[in-house]
């Protein structure tokens, strides 16, 4: 499994499908914003709308809501998440880790650090 | 292209039908001459409505109060749905049983003019960036908030509330909470706007009717002061109590910097045009029957040149989407058209009543009214009632002058109660929603709708317009 910052520093991308986010890293999720939804129950149950799953070599989000998550966002509006890396300290705040997903053509999903001017209260 | 060619035809119909729309509304056989209506701002005659046509309004009222919290996603997908069906339920009341057109058409017409100025303003300011890198306290809250509010003045409660919304909830990232969002609503987005007839849509239609431009300074800025130091005095104590983020160790340069300088330009070009009307400038034609008028048309041509000439970087760091106000056109769609029966009935009813009304009853149900209806028809029914006391007539601009000239008290209750308290329901004002939604998209979870009105607007906006009652209109 690649880490974050590999994947942030060589622009590696993620891939979408319908309601399905697939992201090339592993971590521990606790906020993810999609539209006016915030969620930050990652239970096994569906109540929260959104399921994360972890295989070997990436994470599936599922974006129970949704039938198309790309319609979810827009050219400037991404997918907002709070999380902290999979083998890191998720008790200590200074690992806690924003990024935005862009959902571009071609099911290829951008994945970038915040930044900082964009608003995302955690 | 396919959207412009449905687009043109869409107005091309409400053209025609528009032009003949009067035909009916001059039938005598269908119009009891003690049932006129004045809500659409004409001389023509109305039908009444059953009293049970107002329960579509009612209906959607209870929806978008109740579908975000019950049925969050069923609502989330079928608003737009549930808003126009509701919408057409109405229309199709007025034209197959009362054979009324006219009456939907002026709020079609209304509607056009009210998303021209919110979408052109929300995607203007969409293209500009403040930042400020500075850490909030109460007291910058408190500056920031008076700032707000004077510029509202300026650049209108739209304007003011998608140019600050933003920087404001950055300059508080680490200690934002939901109060915060609302005190913004009641300040910047409604109460702060009622010194000049840019500031909010019922001052502006009052103008159009004849009110002095700088009438509305001269005689409010004695109860606006009052009104808005209450209101940050209350939130001054309650931001006073919030420590969250004291802790942080972040460093703060106290720097300003403003990027997007065309985007004011065009700001201000859409400010300029709100006065770009046959009733301010007699020069400007009226485009009639076509239901937009020549400063729709330029401000739903800044919406095009706004977002086109915008810089991508800003847009992109103020996670520009054309939601919020897609949220907006929507829902004020159905509330346009399902609120003509209940604005009608009031309107006809404050005609019947008018001996009996006073300062408060002018102050109390204006302001009631515009809590949940749109404020700008509500103003002019009030302003009708209160001038037909005196046997004057609204749709006379020499009569609007002389009935502002001696009877102000009427005049002041009116205008302030429809502007201050918008702020009291999130369907009360246009921005109120659009804030909402960027509030949310940010990550803050906001109240629901009743949650607004019971943790916040009754316990701190009703109490300051009681003061406020108590000591100008409790005469």
């Amino acid at each position: 499994m690649k880490t974050l910052d590999d994947v942030l520093k060589n622009k590696i991308h993620g891939i979408y499908y319908g309601k399905r986010i697939l992201l090339p890293f592993a971590a521990n999720f606790l906020k993810i914003v999609v539209e006016d939804d915030v969620i930050s129950d990652f239970s096994d149950s569906t109540e929260s709308g959104v399921i994360i799953e972890e295989k070997e070599n990436f994470t599936n989000i599922y974006f129970l809501e949704y039938k198309k998550i790309n319609e979810a966002v827009g050219k400037f509006k991404g997918i907002k998440i709070l999380l902290a890396e999979k083998d890191k300290d998720i008790f200590d705040f200074a690992n806690h880790r924003k990024l935005v997903l862009y959902l571009r053509e071609e099911h290829v999903v951008e994945i970038e650090e915040l930044d900082k001017e964009i608003i995302f209260i955690d | 292209m396919k959207k412009i060619i449905c687009l043109f035809f869409v107005f091309a119909a409400l053209a025609f039908i528009s032009a003949s729309a009067p035909v009916y509304a001059a039938s005598p056989d269908n119009i009891p001459v003690e049932n006129l209506d004045s809500s659409h701002s004409s001389s023509e005659a109305h039908p009444l409505p059953t009293p049970y046509m107002v329960i579509p309004f009612i209906v959607l009222l209870l929806m978008i109060a109740s579908g975000p919290v019950l049925y969050h996603h069923f609502w989330d997908k079928f608003y737009p749905l549930i808003s126009i069906v509701l919408g057409l339920i109405t229309a199709a009341y007025y034209f197959i049983i009362l054979h009324d057109p006219s009456a939907v058409l002026h709020s079609v017409v209304e509607y056009l003019s009210f998303i021209a100025l919110l979408s052109s303003l929300f995607v203007a300011s969409g293209g500009i960036l403040i930042k400020v890198d500075k850490k909030a306290t109460p007291v910058i809250n408190v500056l920031f908030f008076l700032f707000g509010a004077v510029i509202s003045n300026v650049i209108g409660t739209t304007g003011a509330s998608m140019l600050l919304i933003r920087p404001f909830i950055k300059i508080n990232k680490g200690r934002i909470k939901p109060y915060h969002i609302i005190f913004f609503i009641f300040v910047v987005s409604n109460t702060g706007g009622a010194l000049t007839p840019i500031g909010d849509p019922p001052l502006f239609l009052g103008f159009l009717r004849g009110v002095p431009f700088f009438w509305v300074i001269q005689h409010v800025w004695y109860i606006w002061i009052p009104t808005i130091l209450m209101i940050l005095l209350i939130f001054y104590l309650i931001d006073s109590r919030n420590k969250s983020g004291e802790t942080s160790s972040e460093e703060y340069s106290g720097r300003i910097e403003f990027r997007g300088i065309k985007n004011v330009i065009f700001l201000l070009i859409i400010v300029i045009s709100v006065f770009i009307d046959p009733g301010v400038m007699s020069w400007v034609p009226s485009l009639h029957p076509f239901p937009l008028g020549i400063r729709e048309i330029i401000m739903f041509s800044m919406v095009y040149i706004a977002y086109k000439f915008a810089d991508q970087s800003i847009l992109k760091s103020n996670e520009f989407d054309f939601g919020p106000i897609k949220e907006v056109a929507y829902l004020f769609v159905g509330i346009f058209l399902t609120m003509i029966p209940a604005l009608q009935l009031i309107a006809y009813e404050s005609k019947v009543l008018h001996d009996h009304l006073n300062a408060t009853t002018f102050y109390w149900a204006t302001g009631t009214l515009s809590s949940f209806l749109d404020n700008a028809p509500t103003y002019l029914n009030f302003l009708s009632a209160a001038m037909g006391k005196f046997g004057l007539d609204v749709n006379s601009m020499a009569n609007v002058k002389e009935f502002v000239i001696h009877d102000e008290i009427y005049l002041q209750a009116i205008s302030v109660a429809a502007v201050f308290f918008g702020a009291c329901t999130y369907i009360g004002n246009g921005p109120n929603f659009m804030v909402k939604s960027i509030s949310e998209r940010s990550g803050i979870q906001m109240p629901s709708f009743f949650a607004y009105m019971y943790k916040y607007s009754l316990p701190v906006l009703i109490p300051v317009y009681f003061i406020i009652w108590l000591i100008f209109f409790n005469a």
